[in-house]
This record gives structure tokens, C-alpha cells and sequence, in this order.
């Protein structure tokens, strides 16, 4: 009993140890500055044509944020594991007195942390904004409902390009994947069974427009010659949460049962 | 005996057939510095990477001080120091965020941490170059900065692999050097390599890998006296004639001549007692000779017909 305490109590304190190691490196790379820009700037941009009102105003500035999440997990943790085989530098990170899981999570931790912030930083000058131009009052009162969503999803995207990484071998090629797979291949696939009037409720990225529709906005697919607006599902809220959570434990636990047993 | 470095019947297979270690048992000593020596691919990283924990063996085990690197690899690893292969560094760190990184892993306090990076960085000839990113640095640089975080914690085991690859001979003397202050501070190491006179240089005793089997052990001693001079070289005055090499052949000591210009290579018994025999009845054959030498058989013809040995000693 004392013993696994203790052994629980190492595996924290190595974790902890590699999430502020790999935070130095996002810092160092400026992977973390460019994101934190982006987060500042892009919620900026609304502003060229102003909506009528709050909710249209945050709703048009949200429908942009998972594009940031998606770029935030692939540069955070797309070569998280694969990096390290990659350039060799697990021959220095992984004979030391540490497990590979906590490494592993440290570094999970890290991507997760700096989406997070990301993501927050973005609500954070979307608030302002909002205030700003319509009024404190008149800022979204679901608008924390959208960040916690906002938050999950990030959850999901960080877990799917955690599992790419450990499965890949090249830091480019995790890279590219995820954001094929979270900005391609299953919004695609959200089309294609829109269309064929079956509700993807099981594809992440449909679940990721709660991020708006939570704040009362639509999501719509313009669809055909003229534009014509396709609407027939809207995410369930539980439904949506659900799919989200189970995209991150599932995606981090098979990651990290990868990535604990690869070896160069 | 406890010893520093222990295997028991080591194998590790990939696929379904090929072994890359074919049941290596090694017995290491504290303080000893052996090398391991093999052709490219005899097993000798894969043995180092089951040592440090980075790939586990299909069976057979690995101690070191006496703990199981599999069923112990945090305590295990404790006490080690390793450069494996040629390891890559974080090339937008700087060594002293790498290393302070190093030093928490290993339990060290932040005072300690920053008076070993300064004494290891002094030690590996880096001291202007701790605050600086290691993407500037060179191959040998780079090599050093490995060496660096291998001894940062003090280990008691320090562990290299093929340390010298892709430097140039004053990086390798440099390593040389550094080797040797290890081993002088009582260190356990163990060298891999496949160059046997660069092991022999440093190392106490050699243990010869091939094929995933070890197929000899033998001090570095053991090894020069296997070595045995059975050639001497006969510089003459005057280029001899044919007569004056059928006189040498007459030396009932040699049993081959070999003549080239004013030069013979002599082949004998390799007694010391016969070499000076041989120089005397040379002198007493009136052959004007300027300079007498033995040969020794040359490291890597040792290497070579060791290598040939197909026995195994496991």
C-alpha cells in the first residue's frame, strides 16, 4: 500500500516534471507565441462587418475556433511522441530514472495546457469585444456553456493528435494527418450523411458545433449552385458531450498504451 | 559478488527469426572499464538498450548493481549514465535548460543541479557555451554535451555506445581523455565499439560480440600477449642479393623470408631468445644491418581471427 503510494506519488512528480519540460520547449520553439497571437488576433476579425446583434457577433467569431483548436492540437501535440523517436532525442529522454507513462502524460498535459490557453484567450478577447460594442449586459449568457465546450473539444482534437503521434513515425506526417482527419476527412464524412439525412453524431467535429449552436446561432452547410443553405441536424447537447469525452479518454488511452511500448 | 553490470542468457529477437542476441551473458565488476566489441550489427546497442531500459529482451535478464532493469527500471536506471548511438539534443534548448531538465529527473537539488552543470560542462570543454542554443553546436560538441548529461548525476555506471562515431581525431582523443578521467574517478564503464583499437586504448578488458553471441573475453593484457611478435624487421645497409637471401634462408631459426629493396621481414618462432639469436648469426653473416625490429600482429588481424571463431563461450 505505502509503496504504490509512493510509486503514485513519483509518477506525478515525473509527469509534472516533463509538462513544464515540454512547455519550455513550445515556449522556445514559439510554437506557443504564434498560437497565443493567433488567439488574440483572429477573434479580431469579426469586426470588419459588424452583426446586429451580441449573439450573431460572438457566433461569427466562434464558428473560427476550432480551426485554431485543430492547429493548436497538431502543433502542441502532433509530434509529441513521435518527435522524440524521430530525432533521436528519446535516447536521451527515456534512460533515465522515470516512467514512460509519466513522461508521456507530462507531455499530453503540456499540449493540453497550451490549447487550453489558447482557447481561452480567444473567449477572453471575444468578451471584451462583445462588451465593447454592445454592451456589458449584453454579452451571451451561454457564452461559458460554448467555452466549456470549446474546452472539450480541445480535449478530443489534443487526444486524437496524441494517438496519431504514437502511432506514426514521422513528426510531419502526424502532423498533416490531424489535420486531415480533424479538418478533412470527418467533416467530409459530416457532409456526405448530412446529405444522406443520417445524423453523424458519432464524428467529433459534428459534436464540436455545439461551440455555437449553445449560444442559440445555427451551424449551416451552404450546399449546391446557388448556396442553398443545408440545416437538418443540430448536435445534442449531452449527446455532443459524450462523443467529445469519448474521443479524449479513448484517443489518450490507446496513445499511451502506443506510445509507452514503442520502441526506435 | 555484486556486479556492476550483469546479464543472464540475453536474447532478443525480431520477427520470428532473426536474433539479434543469442543468450549473452556478461559479468561486469565495479570499477572496470570493459569494452564491447563487435562487427556492425553483432548486437552490441541492442544490448546497451536493453541495459538502459529502452527495448526489454525477448528473454534471459538484465542486472545492473544488482536490480532488474525490466521489473526495476526506475532504480535501476538511477545509477547509470549512458550515450547511446548518436542521440539527438533539443537544438532550441540551451545545455543549461536541457540539463537543469536532467538534473530535476534525477532527484537533484537546484544548487546542485546548477554546480554540476558547471563542473560537467568544465569537464567536457563546454564552459562558454552553457547559455547558448545547441542547434550552433558540432557534431563533437554535441557529442560532449551527451557525455555532459550522462555524468551530471555522478553515475556509478556509465554506459557508452560507439562514443568516438563521426568525430574527427581530435574529438576522438578528446573522449579518449575523458574516458580515461572516469575510469580514473573509479566509474564502472562500458564501451561498445567496433574498432578494437579503440577499446583496447582504454578499456581494462574486452568482451568480443558477433552474431548476438559473445565469442571471446579477454583482458587487454591477455590480449597483447596473444598478440605474438613472430616477425622482425631487417633494415640493411645495401639491398641484398640473391645469394645474400639464400644465406638468411639458411638460419635454421626463420622460416620465411620476405625481401623488399634494402628491407626483410624475417617469420620465426616468436621467442624472444630466438630474435636474438637470429639478429647474432645475421651479424656473423657479414650482412650489414642497420636496424632490427619485431613486428606485432596488428590489432585488427586479432580482431579478424577472433571474429573467425565461431565457438561461443555463453
Amino acid at each position: 500500500m505505502a509503496t504504490n503510494a509512493v510509486s503514485m506519488r513519483n509518477s506525478l512528480s515525473e509527469a509534472w516534471l516533463s509538462l513544464r519540460f515540454e512547455l519550455l520547449k513550445h515556449l522556445k520553439r514559439r510554437r506557443l507565441l504564434i498560437l497565443v497571437a493567433l488567439a488574440v488576433l483572429l477573434p479580431l476579425f469579426p469586426l470588419i462587418s459588424r452583426p446586429d446583434t451580441a449573439v450573431e457577433f460572438a457566433g461569427s467569431s466562434l464558428n473560427f475556433i476550432s480551426v485554431l483548436i485543430v492547429i493548436s492540437a497538431a502543433m502542441f501535440a502532433g509530434d509529441s511522441v513521435c518527435g522524440e523517436f524521430e530525432k533521436k532525442t528519446s535516447l536521451l529522454l527515456f534512460p533515465t530514472p522515470q516512467n514512460r507513462s509519466s513522461i508521456f502524460a507530462g507531455k499530453y498535459l503540456a499540449a493540453l495546457a497550451c490549447t487550453f490557453l489558447v482557447v481561452a484567450l480567444w473567449y477572453i478577447v471575444l468578451t471584451l469585444e462583445t462588451g465593447a460594442l454592445y454592451g456589458w449586459g449584453e454579452i451571451p449568457a451561454e457564452m461559458w456553456k460554448s467555452f466549456m465546450t470549446a474546452m472539450l473539444f480541445s480535449s478530443a482534437a489534443v487526444g486524437v493528435a496524441f494517438f496519431v503521434s504514437s502511432v506514426l513515425k514521422r513528426s510531419i506526417s502526424a502532423t498533416i494527418l490531424v489535420f486531415l482527419v480533424l479538418m478533412m476527412i470527418m467533416p467530409i464524412a459530416v457532409m456526405i450523411m448530412t446529405l444522406l439525412e443520417s445524423e453523424p453524431w458519432f464524428v467529433v467535429t459534428y459534436s464540436s458545433n455545439l461551440i455555437t449552436t449553445v449560444l442559440g446561432t445555427t451551424s449551416r452547410l451552404p450546399m449546391g449552385p446557388h448556396g442553398d443553405i443545408v440545416q437538418q441536424f443540430t448536435p445534442k447537447l449531452g449527446t455532443g458531450i459524450a462523443v467529445m469525452a469519448t474521443y479524449a479518454v479513448a484517443c489518450l488511452a490507446a496513445g499511451m498504451a502506443i506510445a509507452v511500448r514503442k520502441e526506435d | 559478488m555484486e556486479y556492476a553490470i550483469r546479464t543472464e542468457n540475453l536474447a532478443r529477437t525480431y520477427g520470428k527469426t532473426f536474433k539479434a542476441l543469442d543468450g549473452v551473458s556478461l559479468q561486469i565488476k565495479k570499477g572496470e572499464v570493459v569494452g564491447y566489441v563487435g562487427p556492425n550489427g553483432a548486437g552490441k546497442t541492442t544490448t546497451i538498450k536493453i541495459l538502459t531500459g529502452l527495448i526489454r529482451p525477448t528473454s534471459g535478464h538484465a542486472y545492473v548493481n544488482g536490480l532488474d532493469v525490466a521489473a526495476k527500471p526506475r532504480d535501476a536506471l538511477r545509477s547509470i549514465g549512458a550515450l547511446i548511438e548518436v542521440p539527438g539534443v533539443y537544438d532550441y534548448l540551451t545545455p543549461h535548460e536541457m540539463l537543469t531538465y536532467f538534473g530535476r529527473v534525477y532527484g537533484m537539488r537546484r544548487d546542485v543541479i546548477d554546480r554540476r552543470i558547471k563542473e560537467t560542462l568544465e569537464l567536457v570543454r563546454l564552459p562558454d557555451w552553457e547559455h547558448k542554443k545547441a542547434g550552433s553546436f558540432s557534431t563533437g560538441m554535441l557529442r560532449r554535451l551527451a557525455i555532459a548529461k550522462a555524468i551530471l548525476h555522478k553515475p556509478d555506471i556509465l554506459i557508452l555506445d560507439e562514443p568516438v562515431l563521426g568525430l574527427d581525431p581530435k574529438g576522438i582523443i578528446e573522449i579518449r581523455g575523458l574516458i580515461r578521467q572516469f575510469s580514473s574517478e573509479g566509474m564502472t564503464v562500458f564501451l561498445s565499439s567496433h574498432l578494437l583499437s579503440e577499446v583496447a586504448e582504454v578499456c581494462d578488458s574486452v568482451v568480443f560480440l558477433d552474431r548476438g553471441k559473445v565469442v571471446s573475453t579477454d583482458s587487454v593484457e591477455g590480449i597483447g600477449q596473444r598478440m605474438d611478435h613472430r616477425v622482425v624487421t631487417v633494415k640493411f645497409l645495401r639491398p641484398l642479393s640473391g645469394a645474400d637471401v639464400e644465406r638468411v634462408k639458411s638460419i635454421g631459426l626463420v622460416k620465411n623470408v620476405d625481401v623488399k629493396n634494402g628491407t626483410a621481414r624475417l617469420h620465426y618462432d616468436g621467442k624472444p631468445e630466438s630474435s636474438v639469436q637470429i639478429l647474432k648469426l645475421l651479424v656473423s653473416l657479414d650482412l650489414d644491418v642497420v636496424s632490427f625490429a619485431s613486428e606485432g600482429v596488428g590489432l585488427e588481424d586479432y580482431y579478424v581471427s577472433v571474429m573467425s571463431d565461431e565457438k561461443g563461450v555463453n
